[in-house]
């Protein structure tokens, strides 16, 4: 298609064209109802091959079969309509034309057919913006469009970046400052979060704090310097500084613990982010900032009264599931052989190794908490007996796993080596709230749908600890592209396969969601 | 018409006028977005773009180039997955 458009279409905008467009295009076109019975080729029958309707009188034709270019031809009516997207077609041209006022026309045409539909177009907040429609809840999103402003950027910044399979953008070392490489595990893990990358390099986060102590702005900072192409190592005094600052437990020399760092890190964005609505996110209930977005899951605890039945049911927040290994002084339950969620997961128990599914079964299952703990039963009225079972009520979309290797008890102070082993893919269906359900309700063979995609998980992130206690050192593997592993070990990244991932001892494991829903 | 094409468009018929037709698109848009077909098919229309010249090139040039890759591309088991619903529908409607 030229640029300078379609000559032949100002043979039709005369008279009454305007309204007679608006009438094909409600009619025909935006509908669903009169597809199926009147637009069929007024010379084959056919309902679909890519349906036309002339433009210049009432004519149905098939595309395909060239059809409408004969009717086109032989009366000399030379612009069609595509029933199936709207586009219009002059045959002068051979080609699909874009007229202005036309595809304004087509425009809002769509818009009112959505409305009656009950569908309200909407504009999604994530980035990656998609025309897509959700069957079933009515909404409609339209693709993005940049801003003036942002057309002024893109012109005034005219160097493009090209993001082919193997590149290995968003990878950089970060020097140890001392005992720094809990942290810069973390790290690690976080700016290779799909999620929390596109966040932060779409420039998501609108500062409202007045001093310079922002630890969501510092994380901003951090992303660009790690996909800013820069491939000597990053020194993140700053961030350290914000970190000592924010959180007084993990401040000194000393080597601390990674897990702790990611919670004390994930609590401090949660507070100084902004929530979509402009309320500070102080209410724990209703922050819906990014953190929560991604990190934030529901966890099930039913506490049942061994007497009357009765189930107590209370669903708090998580940013991590922390599992405990065998070999610990808690005693690790025996497990029934087989069972749901290993057979679901692809894992074989022929070497005995302890997988992570072996971990997830033992979190979830039911409790008897012992006659010393007695609850209070609403429906007895007095001290009970009872059981206490832990599900997962509402998934995060990226799920953490932390292995609890250190044991601090009263007696001993250790480091638990057992190797733990964990799958690329994880399906947490079998732990999820809703499963149990089915359970109880005597459905004890649930028939797995391969078709339900909603609690797939892929790793993306494994953090190790070697050494011990008292004088370790932590590394990560990240996921770059599918399938390609690279080691972060302080300043030196070196490429890993997926072998070393999975044979690595596992101190957190970071899975993703596969799939993302809109809400 | 055959009897093949006559069962073919009653069934047809019954997709459309139940709105199974419409939810079957639906479902197949997203999973072709899911599985990563609608990228992969974009950027091969971009390819073809930049050979023949934004200025010459028509929808019909895209249409031939892209349509043999296109139906390629389709993983099985998003082919699988429809034909199920497909199969299941029909098992509903068994008076055809």
């Amino acid at each position: 298609m030229s640029p300078a458009g379609c000559p032949h279409v100002n043979g039709f905008k005369v008279d009454n064209w305007k309204q007679n467009l608006r009438v094909i295009y409600q009619c025909f076109v935006w509908t669903r109802k009169r597809k199926a019975k009147s637009c069929i080729c007024h010379m084959c029958g056919a309902h679909l091959n890519r349906l036309h309707s002339c433009l210049s009188c009432v004519f149905f034709a098939c595309f395909a079969k060239k059809h409408i270019h004969e009717h086109a031809k032989s009366k000399r009516h030379n612009l069609a309509i595509d029933l199936l997207y709207g586009g219009i077609y002059c045959f002068m041209c051979q080609d699909y034309i874009y007229d202005k006022d036309m595809e304004q026309i087509a425009k809002e045409e769509q818009r009112k057919a959505w409305k009656m539909q009950g569908m309200t177009p909407a504009c999604c907040h994530s980035p990656c913006c998609v025309r897509v429609c959700v069957p079933g809840t009515g909404e409609k999103y339209s693709t993005w469009e940049p801003t003036k402003r942002e057309l002024e950027l893109l012109r005034h910044n005219p160097k493009r970046r090209r993001i082919t399979s193997n590149c290995t953008i968003g990878l950089r070392g970060l020097i140890n400052l001392g005992n720094t490489c809990f942290m810069n595990c973390i790290v690690q893990a976080l700016t290779h979060t799909p999620l929390l990358r596109d966040f932060f390099l779409s420039d998501r986060h609108k500062c409202e704090m007045q001093s310079n102590s922002c630890l969501v702005c510092e994380m901003s900072q951090l992303f660009q310097e790690f996909y800013s192409g820069h491939r000597s190592p990053h020194i993140p005094f700053r961030l350290l500084h914000l970190v000592w600052t924010h959180a007084r437990h993990l401040a000194g020399y000393e080597q601390q613990d990674a897990h702790e760092f990611l919670i004390a890190a994930l609590d401090v964005l949660h507070r100084h982010c902004k929530d979509d609505n402009g309320k500070k996110a102080n209410n724990p209930n209703h922050c819906n900032c990014i953190i929560d977005q991604i990190f934030t899951g529901g966890l099930q605890s039913d506490v049942t009264c061994q007497v009357c039945h009765g189930v107590s049911t209370t669903i708090d927040p998580f940013w991590d599931i922390s599992l405990d290994l065998p070999g610990s002084s808690t005693p690790f339950w025996p497990l029934s052989p087989g069972g749901d969620g290993s057979a679901l997961n692809g894992e074989s128990h022929a070497t005995g190794a302890t997988t992570l599914t072996d971990c997830l079964r033992r979190f979830t299952r039911p409790e008897h908490l012992g006659s010393s703990a007695k609850i209070k039963c609403s429906g007895c009225h007095s001290y009970q007996e009872s059981t206490k079972q832990l599900t997962m009520k509402k998934l995060p979309i990226v799920a953490c796993f932390h292995v609890k290797r250190f044991e601090h008890s009263a007696k001993l102070r250790r480091k638990i080596t057992t190797y733990v082993s964990f799958p690329l893919e994880l399906d947490m269906t079998p732990f999820m709230a809703s499963s149990k359900e089915s359970r109880m309700n005597g459905q004890y063979q649930q028939a797995v749908d391969p078709f339900n995609n909603d609690n797939k998980y892929s790793l993306f992130a494994v953090v190790n600890h070697q050494g011990t206690l008292e004088s370790g050192h932590y590394t990560t593997f990240i996921r770059q592209h599918k399938d390609q592993w690279f080691k972060c070990d302080d300043a030196i990244i070196t490429k890993a396969s997926i072998q070393d991932v999975l044979d690595s001892e596992g101190y957190l494991l970071f899975y993703h969601k596969q799939f993302l829903e809109y809400e | 018409m055959s009897k093949d094409s006559q069962m073919r468009a009653a069934i047809n018929q019954k997709l459309i006028e139940t709105g199974e037709r419409e939810r079957l698109k639906e479902l197949l848009r997203a999973k072709l977005v899911e599985c990563g077909w609608k990228d992969q098919l974009k950027a091969h229309c971009k390819d073809v773009i930049k050979e023949k010249g934004l200025e010459h090139v028509t929808v019909e040039d895209l249409v031939t180039e892209v349509t043999p890759k296109g139906r390629a591309l389709v993983p099985d088991s998003v082919k699988k997955e429809l034909l199920h619903r497909i199969r299941a529908f029909l098992a509903q409607h068994a008076t055809l």
